[in-house]
């Protein structure tokens, strides 16, 4: 039985991570990329150290330091169980393949044990980047035994499966029970966009809850015991809790008996979710679908048979494909919507209308222009539309190269494309200038001006990038978004080169005025637009063997 | 016509099409067979431009796919071996993105999407995502998708895999009515009792090198020796 488990898990990975068309210019673009990501990797870390050592100066004189670790295995149960309903729903349910398994005389829980081993791929790479550099700066500033960095490691190879069985049993009982989830599309949409909602509103919840009087006299009433801020943050959840105290009692017998509690909730958990995949994953997985038939309509079939420019049509086929794939509606339009409005909450809720409207005497002008310029670039820059411009085609992306239209004119469009959707963050970025910084009118539209612009060289940048390097044998569209160096590589390519031009500016004294700052920021960026133009026709050319 | 001069193309190192030679005229239907491997999705692939040649020539009507590939890419259209693609639009939005592609004025664009679609009983789902369509109704849009701009070529990758009896026979009598009219078609096919019931000439292929190329009875009259178009095909592909 277990051979048979692991020959398919085998072939379930091998699916996934064979790359018949690899070359070595691919290979050398991922030791370039982590190049180049290596001294961010080293701030990310050093910043790590920082948090770890102020927490620690912070609660260590009140005895309280062991909630900083409790705060850690809350955050990562928290956030393993999210990117667990997301992966599960995808992997278990949505994916290519499953139909492909189905006929084949596998028990259920073989299928689940081999399907759930690319989640905790991802949940384990999760894991390790907050958790490792977490732990052992902790163990190293609180002077920690040989025994703390041994364990530390048995309780990160524990932590990722009581979340994600946690999460799993969620999803197979709405699978199997509720009828909407049937819809593949929808599902992937609700499903999204529940765990935004839930995210802003735990938030907006924690913002509220911070201002209330009866919180401060509960924190006041922990304090006063050993451990009790831990008590108070993790008690309503033994996993964190346990874990935390394995790792703060490690010589002593609460210790021990706390990892014993932990392995316990693991095997637990583990189980009952292979025992309910059994009964339930199978009924569940039959019947989903991907849409239903409509209803004819000769009339509707007549209005749509309209002419369009090649332009327009194309640009139009772009917007459809993403509006239409969840997964790209999600990543391309809602995430980049998500965090603007994140932006507003915490703006709203931690400052209040009143000190909002200061925003605008509180800056000079040049340092105005300059912050919201940053701002709406590192969010541009962030936004996967343009990084995923070829690769969205998958295997279909021959169909551009049999059809009249020349590859330059495909490749604009989708920089088209890019900048259109854009045009909503823009938009939203806007309204929060408009009403709630009340920023004044004058360098409003210098920004306006500026961040159109931004967003043209950010989407021809990330379209770029990806024309050289596109992901086209792809099975899930996740796949796009997930363990691709690019999103970092187009953001450290955008915000990245205008973090150091506005470094620049911000620091020489000469430049004060709006209209001068503007000018500069106007010039870095048409050429940087021109700059890849140029590459990109070369590219083109080259990669096309065109003679025109 | 479709002229393919001495042309090679190779993958890491192996060569897949080695020299090849072949013109095909207009007014005629050319099967294109060869076992699994041969190099016939290669070659077509090379024909309309999805993979670059790395030696020789090809030319659709006159134009060069390389250095002419906008009027070279306007004189075909071709009905790929996976129909797969554009699944994310309705069958009504795949036929006006193509209809906008290749220009076609409004009135033809309704009367051929009518009159075709009809005739392959897939009208009433023009409305549906390609995504809900199955495999046969797929390769019929895709069909129809060619059939809109009537290009003088016309090149079929695997065309009635999938198809029912009914759509099968429309699309063969379509074929023949095209190349009756003075145009090209080139379908490659696994399926020997299509080629013989439909083709004017046969091209076969394998390893990459052109073995004949001639009418059905000319590669009779070189095999006397089989009964069959199965047995010479055998015989002449047989690596042993």
């Amino acid at each position: 039985m277990m051979h048979k488990t692991f020959l398919l898990a085998k072939t379930m990975l091998k699916m996934q991570y064979r790359n018949p068309d690899r070359k070595a210019s691919q290979t050398f673009m991922y030791i370039f990329s982590f190049i180049i990501l290596l001294p961010i990797l080293f701030v990310y870390i050093d910043i790590m150290r920082g948090l770890v050592q102020s927490l620690y100066q912070a609660f260590e004189p009140i005895g309280q330091e062991s909630v900083i670790l409790g705060l850690l295995f809350l955050t990562l149960h928290f956030l393993l169980f999210f990117i667990s309903m997301l992966t599960i729903l995808t992997t278990f349910y949505f994916s290519e393949d499953i139909e492909s398994f189905i006929p084949f005389p596998f028990e259920p829980y073989q299928l689940l044990i081999s399907k759930a081993i690319n989640p905790f791929i991802y949940l384990y790479i999760t894991a390790s980047a907050l958790y490792l550099p977490f732990y052992f700066f902790y163990g190293t500033i609180s002077g920690a035994s040989i025994l703390y960095f041994i364990v530390g490691i048995i309780l990160l190879l524990l932590t990722p499966i009581v979340p994600f069985s946690l999460a799993a049993i969620l999803i197979m009982f709405v699978m199997r029970f509720v009828n909407v989830a049937k819809n593949k599309d929808r599902s992937k949409v609700i499903a999204g966009i529940a765990t935004l909602v839930f995210i802003i509103g735990i938030n907006v919840l924690v913002r509220i809850n911070t201002n209330d009087d009866a919180f401060i006299e509960n924190m006041v009433m922990f304090l006063q015991e050993q451990d009790g801020l831990l008590q108070m943050l993790t008690g309503f959840y033994p996993p964190a809790y346990l874990s935390t105290k394995v790792l703060i009692g490690i010589a002593t017998g609460v210790g021990v008996l706390s990892l014993l509690g932990v392995i316990t909730l693991c095997i637990l958990g583990f189980v009952l979710f292979l025992w309910l995949g059994q009964l339930l994953y199978l009924k569940g997985v039959l019947g989903v679908n991907t849409g239903n038939k409509k209803s004819f309509s000769e009339k509707k079939i007549n209005k749509s048979l309209h002419n369009n420019s090649v332009w327009i049509s194309y640009i139009k086929k772009e917007l459809k494909t993403i509006i239409r794939t969840p997964t790209f509606l999600m990543q391309c339009i809602v995430q980049s919507l998500f965090g603007p409005f994140f932006l507003v909450i915490i703006l709203m809720l931690d400052f209040g209308n009143n000190s909002l409207a200061n925003f605008s005497e509180a800056f000079s002008e040049k340092s105005m222009i300059l912050t919201l310029f940053m701002v709406s670039i590192f969010i541009l820059g962030a936004n996967p539309t343009s990084y995923t411009s070829i690769s969205r085609e998958g295997k279909n992306w021959y169909t551009n190269l049999f059809l009249p239209i020349k590859p330059k004119q495909i490749v604009l469009s989708k920089i088209g494309v890019a900048s259109l959707i854009d045009l909503l963050t823009i938009g939203l970025l806007l309204t929060i200038m408009l009403f709630f910084l009340h920023v004044p009118g004058e360098i409003l539209a210098i920004w306006l001006f500026l961040t159109l612009l931004g967003s043209i060289y950010t989407s021809s940048m990330g379209t770029y990038l990806d024309f050289l390097n596109p992901k086209l044998n792809w099975t899930d569209e996740q796949e796009l978004f997930k363990m691709r160096f690019i999103g970092l590589v187009a953001l450290l390519f955008t915000a990245g080169i205008f973090g150091i031009i506005v470094l620049i500016l911000w620091n020489i004294q000469y430049f004060q005025g709006s209209l001068q700052i503007a000018g500069i920021l106007f010039l870095c960026l048409t050429s940087g637009i021109t700059i890849i133009q140029k590459l990109l026709t070369h590219k083109i050319k080259k990669k096309y063997h065109l003679h025109y | 016509m479709i002229e393919i001069k001495n042309v090679t193309k190779s993958f890491s190192s192996r060569r897949t099409i080695d020299h090849l030679n072949l013109t095909i005229p207009h007014g005629k239907i050319v099967g294109f067979l060869g076992p699994n491997g041969a190099g016939k999705s290669t070659t077509i692939k090379m024909m309309t431009g999805i993979l670059p040649i790395d030696e020789g020539t090809i030319t659709l009507n006159g134009y060069d796919i390389e250095k002419q590939p906008m009027e070279a890419k306007k004189t075909f259209g071709l009905v790929p071996d996976h129909p797969d693609m554009f699944l994310r639009l309705k069958g009504m939005e795949y036929l006006n993105f193509i209809g906008d592609i290749f220009n076609i004025p409004s009135d033809i664009r309704k009367e051929r999407i009518e009159r075709v679609t009809k005739q392959f009983s897939i009208y009433t789902a023009l409305n549906d995502y390609i995504q809900t369509y199955s495999h046969g109704m797929r390769q019929k849009i895709i069909v129809t998708g060619v059939l809109l701009h009537d290009p003088p070529i016309w090149i079929l990758d695997e065309p009635l895999t999938g198809l029912d009896p009914k759509s099968s026979y429309l699309l063969k009598e379509m074929l023949r009515e095209h190349a009756e009219k003075g145009n090209t078609v080139f379908f490659s096919s696994h399926g020997l009792e299509v080629v013989e019931q439909l083709v004017d000439e046969v091209a076969i292929i394998n390893h990459g090198k052109l073995l004949f190329y001639g009418t059905l009875q000319e590669l009779r009259e070189q095999n006397p020796s089989n009964d069959s178009l199965e047995e010479v095909f055998l015989e002449m592909t047989n690596d042993a």
